[in-house]
């Protein structure tokens, strides 16, 4: 059977250190400036209700993914598991897909002048049986990643407990990242 | 200053740019004449004599395959990987409009190449460097009794290539202002306008021993009946955006009252590009005399008119986001 990644991120767990960010980077060699992955925050609320905002922007993998369905070449494709990922040898950087991607999270790499975006870390992680690196070093537990078929899994059994947002949920995209709204602190 | 999570450059970034418009405009330009000129073919081509052709075709004949080569040109160039456009014809997704365009791209543009050395036979049997080109030209000739056929053809592909370019864009439901089945037909009206005027200046300026009043009379009551259906599509396009939920809605009304290219609509799409010419064409007719400098005055503004709105749904659609 194939995997059914999730990948979840819990907003009132983070604190906004960037740590994921920084370990993207590193684990990708993202040039500077240039972003797979970016965790935004924004103070809200009404004193003495305020609190801290997150959101986090990165490829969601869809499963209907308007990437992959705008590419010419196939350079956008799903793998087995439904991750997207991005063929650089055919990649004619004509930059539909970051136009056709929802969730901006495509970007061109100025050194290679090919498309780029968060791939879960399939390559270097994932695809070894290690989680992504944003995961990893996620020092509060705020993201969680794992395969939704194994009923065991921390993000199986977290789903089923907890109420989970899925962006831009209207489009129809059936992304696999889900967010756990913020519970506390301000109101919206 | 950046913000703790980083520079947002990325994430303001006009991915395309004037390359693009541009060629939206040339592929419009292409298609518009190519069917104008068939147009005046077919309803006002009164001559048997296949070999003195109306200026308003002869002008589609060659502004047609140059306005393409031009704009194929640009499309390349502005690839992020020029050279590796060639798994554009290599590798074919047909959900892809891009795709679909690359088809009927290599339908129509050797048809309107071919459509051009029929009509310009006796210039290209001239010099003896096109000799190839006359065998080619007997051989497309030989064919004679399927040239109805193949003129239906090449209207049809011509139509493919001004709405493809509306697809392209309207296929994209992350961009407010471009995901509207409005588009394409804005698209299909603005190119056979544009054609009208492409046409007729360059019939003006180059062919006129062979200009043919009546021909030039029908493309203005042509053209006045197009600009007066564009005019409601851009209307159509943003009142369905309204109504197109919180996201559509915010965009449109951006794209319409903010910064630059909201003065570029109402002053260039929808001053110079539309009720000019209307002006123009409407004094022009109403005078029953062929008035040379009406006509000039009048396909210039109209050209004005098409590029900047290529350039505002290319750049406006990409900035207002809602």
């Amino acid at each position: 059977m194939g995997k059914a990644y999730r990948l979840l991120y819990d907003e009132n767990a983070c604190i906004g250190c960037q740590a994921c960010s920084v370990a993207c980077r590193v684990e990708h060699g993202v040039p500077e400036d240039f972003f797979r992955l970016q965790v935004r925050m924004e103070l809200k609320g009404v004193f003495p209700r305020l609190g801290m905002s997150y959101e986090r922007m990165a490829c969601v993998m869809c499963e209907d993914a308007p990437c992959v369905s705008v590419c010419p070449t196939f350079a956008s494709f799903q793998d087995k598991d439904g991750l997207v990922h991005i063929d650089e040898r055919v990649c004619i950087t004509c930059k539909y897909c970051i136009l056709a991607c929802p969730y901006h999270a495509r970007f061109i790499n100025p050194l290679k002048n090919v498309v780029e975006k968060c791939d879960f870390c399939y390559e270097s992680r994932v695809s070894k049986a290690l989680l992504p690196v944003c995961v990893s070093i996620c020092p509060t537990e705020a993201l969680m990643f794992g395969d939704m078929n194994e009923h065991d899994s921390l993000v199986y059994e977290t789903s089923h407990k907890e109420a989970l947002i899925f962006p831009k949920a209207h489009l129809k995209t059936k992304p696999k990242v889900a967010f756990l709204p913020k519970r506390k602190g301000m109101k919206s | 200053m950046s913000p703790i999570w980083g520079s947002m450059a990325q994430y303001e970034m006009v991915h395309w740019s004037w390359a693009i418009a541009v060629y939206l405009f040339l592929a419009g330009l292409s298609s518009g004449s190519i069917m104008v000129a068939l147009l005046v073919k077919w309803n006002r081509h009164e001559r048997s004599n296949s070999s003195i052709w109306d200026a308003m075709i002869k002008s589609g004949a060659v502004v047609a395959p140059l306005s393409i080569l031009l704009g194929l040109l640009l499309l390349v160039v502005d690839l992020g990987r020029p050279l590796s456009f060639y798994w554009l014809l290599i590798r074919y997704n047909i959900t892809s409009v891009m795709s679909l365009g690359v088809l009927f791209l290599l339908l129509y543009t050797p048809i309107v190449i071919v459509f051009m050395l029929l009509v310009f036979e006796r210039s290209v049997m001239k010099y003896t460097f096109l000799a190839p080109l006359v065998a080619l030209i007997q051989a497309v000739k030989e064919l004679h009794s399927y040239a109805k056929i193949i003129e239906y053809f090449l209207f049809v592909t011509a139509l493919c290539i001004s709405s493809y370019t509306g697809f392209l864009l309207s296929a994209l439901y992350a961009i407010p202002l471009w995901n509207s089945p409005i588009l394409p037909i804005l698209f299909i009206t603005s190119s056979i306008s544009l054609g009208i005027a492409v046409n007729i200046l360059t019939g003006l300026l180059f062919f006129k021993s062979t200009i043919n009043e009546e021909s030039i009379k029908y493309l203005l009551v042509l053209d006045l009946r197009v600009i007066l259906t564009e005019l409601p599509l851009l209307a159509l396009l943003f009142i369905g955006m309204f109504y197109a939920g919180a996201e559509s809605a915010n965009a449109a009304k951006a794209a319409l009252s903010q910064g630059f290219w909201a003065g570029l609509f109402w002053f260039g799409v929808i001053g110079v590009g539309l009720c000019l010419p209307l002006l123009t064409v409407m004094i022009a007719l109403k005078s029953h005399v062929y008035r040379i400098s009406y006509v000039v005055i009048n396909s210039m503004v109209v050209i004005g008119g098409v590029l900047i709105l290529r350039y505002y749904i290319v750049y406006a659609g990409q900035i207002y986001l809602g």
